[in-house]
């Protein structure tokens, strides 16, 4: 009898070759999926199992997800837009309306890029106000919060240097307003200004220090970052739901404190 | 010889202090934990496919909007012409709609920094972490603390002429008025739940409230010069 | 018996439902994998055109090798007519020479030698120098495409006043 595709797919499986990247092999037992997890490099910051609480869409609205969803289609977007764009003035503006009207799916790459940085600001404006109305932000969860506004300023950043590479009226003058106020701190905001733009306007320099800083710079931090903010969700046990803090937790939300009696 | 005591732990779980926890066990008998058992699930599949699927509804909703909708694109940026008006990114025009009211070190530097710092020691705050209704205690006293602060934050905006901001001020002060006036036992749950906000849920919302109402003028009820239009006059 | 059959062959439904994702996920993969290919091969290029003026041909005096450096062609006009080669060597791509004195085109780089017609004298080149094609435009000006091969000393690679 002529073997199914099934059949064929569980020979390949159980190759060599095949064993030797995909150690633990696939299957529905308990062990097989924890170790799809444990033994994954990227899912590993994931324990293998999870509170069913935690699952719940009406406790978070899955904003945390979608912010980093959002993140990845920009990276996915970004990194082909930088196959056509030239940072310098004023090839940029220029390479710009090509990618728009010259090149195969130019005008549908940037528009993803575009509606997808908005989208991120909105969502993690949205995940900060979630997790803070459901009280996330509490021991021991505290760091991760503090992580989180900084990876909001990060968003804001990204979007704020991504804003000038098209180098068009809109971004000419709404970068030379932003760095304007950045001038306005005392003592030192003429020389923040003087670094951020690389001189005196926004000019040249100023398009290759935000393209710098767009493109490398903070997405390197914007991930190191959310790294430390996934291992911290682990490592502070997970989603915050009130029902599943420990005791201590919840007493401490009460305001009271808590009684150990030892048992027999 | 072997008397039987009855042991006490005591454990001191004050968040200020990182938690101690100390077990008396007497002889021949062991420290038993009570282990707190939950319900659990896989994470593969149940976390894997739940993030999927909602990373790829996200790809999917940003993908008809950018099939239908364009990023703007104007005229390649001229030094020498300042189109009227110069707008920042919109997630900044609530800031430079500030900036129309005070001087750039307040607006731009002061509040924001003062905004970014707040919400960084909100988790370090008892009283954050407690969260108990504002009104629930010493109503009197706070009552009036808010009659202070509210009064001082409106004379405030109107001195400056930030009446934009003063309509969030007002509401949420109304509603804190109706918060002082419920309790856990009032008639409508709006009331109920009012009674049971605490203070950093009535400052989050006031928060909330103003990034919205000023990035909304800022958007769409400024023309040129800042000067004050109805959104259907200008092009957004 | 023949149920049990019947039903191993059926599809269940999760079956069909993997099956019609799984398919769906491969044409969405597909379509996006010829959309990016197309993406990433430019429409448009920055560069010169293949296409050279050489100008009139009464530039070019009988039995003369003239090497045009910024186009990387000889123009030479022999007994037969006017014709074009290419000056890059065939071996690794150096700029060739034309010597005068010893009537061959000289490689610098590792020592080919090509006679007039572009035929290999020596040196590791693999293969001859080509003929680019070459014609009258209608102003009377020598047109060579450096993107077109044509045969060597066939009658319409050479033109004739």
């Amino acid at each position: 009898m002529a073997k199914t595709v099934d059949q064929h797919f569980d020979d390949l499986r159980q190759t060599r070759v095949w064993r030797s990247i995909f150690r633990s092999g696939t299957g529905s037992s308990t062990l097989k999926r924890a170790l799809a997890i444990q033994q994954n490099v990227f899912l590993h910051l994931f324990s293998t199992k999870v509170r069913t609480r935690m699952l719940s869409l009406s406790a978070t609205w899955y904003l945390g997800t979608l912010t980093l969803g959002a993140f990845l289609i920009l990276v996915a977007t970004g990194i082909p837009l930088m196959l056509y764009y030239h940072p310098s003035v004023p090839q940029a503006y220029a390479d710009t309306k090509d990618l728009q009207f010259v090149v195969s799916s130019g005008m549908f790459l940037r528009n993803l890029h575009r509606w997808s940085a908005h989208a991120m600001v909105l969502l993690v404006f949205a995940h900060m106000f979630k997790v803070f109305y459901r009280g996330a932000y509490r021991p021991p969860r505290e760091f991760n919060w503090v992580i989180g506004v900084i990876l909001l300023l990060i968003t804001l950043l990204l979007s704020y240097t991504g804003y000038l590479l098209p180098w068009d009226q809109l971004a000419y003058w709404a970068i030379t307003v932003g760095s304007n106020i950045a001038s306005a701190v005392p003592l030192v905001g003429e020389k923040i200004r003087f670094l951020l733009l690389g001189g005196h306007a926004v000019n040249a320099n100023a398009l290759l220090r935000f393209y710098v800083l767009h493109c490398m710079v903070l997405p390197l931090v914007a991930m190191f970052f959310v790294a430390i903010h996934f291992w911290r969700i682990r490592k502070d046990g997970g989603l915050y739901s009130h029902e599943s803090e420990p005791a201590t937790v919840r007493a401490n939300a009460a305001g009271t404190q808590i009684e150990l009696k030892e048992e027999r | 010889m072997t008397e039987s005591k009855d042991f006490l732990a005591g454990v001191d779980s004050n968040a200020k202090k990182s938690p101690r926890r100390i077990v008396f066990i007497t002889r021949r008998t062991s420290a038993q934990v009570k282990a707190e058992t939950e319900d659990q699930v896989q994470t593969f599949p149940e976390v894997l496919f739940r993030t999927a699927v909602a990373i790829q509804l996200l790809a999917i909703v940003l993908v008809w909007i950018a099939l239908f909708f364009n990023a703007p694109l104007e005229g390649i940026a001229d030094p020498s012409h300042t189109p009227n008006p110069a707008k920042a990114p919109w997630y900044f025009l609530g800031l430079q709609e500030m900036l129309h009211y005070f001087p750039p070190v307040v607006a731009g530097v002061l509040i924001p920094g003062l905004v970014v710092t707040a919400l960084i020691v909100i988790p370090y705050f008892k009283v954050n972490i407690e969260a108990e209704g504002l009104f629930l205690k010493d109503r009197q006293g706070r009552l009036l603390m808010f009659y202070v602060a509210a009064v001082a934050l409106c004379l405030f905006l109107i001195v400056f002429k930030v009446y934009a901001a003063l309509v969030p001020t007002l509401i949420v002060s109304a509603l804190m008025l109706l918060a002082a006036r419920s309790s856990p036992q009032s008639s409508s749950m709006l009331r109920r739940y009012l009674a049971a906000r605490p203070l950093s849920y009535w400052v989050m919302t006031w928060f909330l409230f103003e990034l919205v109402v000023l990035t909304a003028i800022g958007t769409f009820f400024r023309g040129p010069g800042w000067s004050f239009i109805w959104p259907w006059q200008g092009s957004l | 018996m023949a149920d049990e059959k019947q039903a191993e062959q059926d599809l269940s439904r999760r079956q069909f439902f993997v099956r019609l994702g799984l398919g769906s996920l491969g044409i969405a993969a597909a379509g996006t994998a010829a959309f990016a290919y197309q993406y990433l091969e430019p429409n448009v290029l920055y560069e010169p055109s293949p296409v050279v003026n050489a100008g009139k041909p009464d530039r070019y005096p009988l039995d003369s090798v003239t090497l045009d450096v910024n186009s990387a062609i000889y123009i030479i006009h022999s007994q037969e007519g006017f014709f074009s080669l290419s000056a890059v060597c065939t071996h690794l791509g150096c700029l060739t020479a034309w010597n005068a004195e010893l009537n061959v085109i000289a490689c610098p780089c590792h020592g080919s030698k090509f006679e007039q017609n572009g035929r290999k004298i020596e040196g590791p080149a693999p293969k001859p120098l080509p003929w680019k094609r070459i014609w009258l435009n209608d102003d009377g000006d020598l047109l060579i495409d450096r993107s077109a091969d044509v045969p060597a000393l066939a009658r319409d690679s050479f033109v004739r006043i």
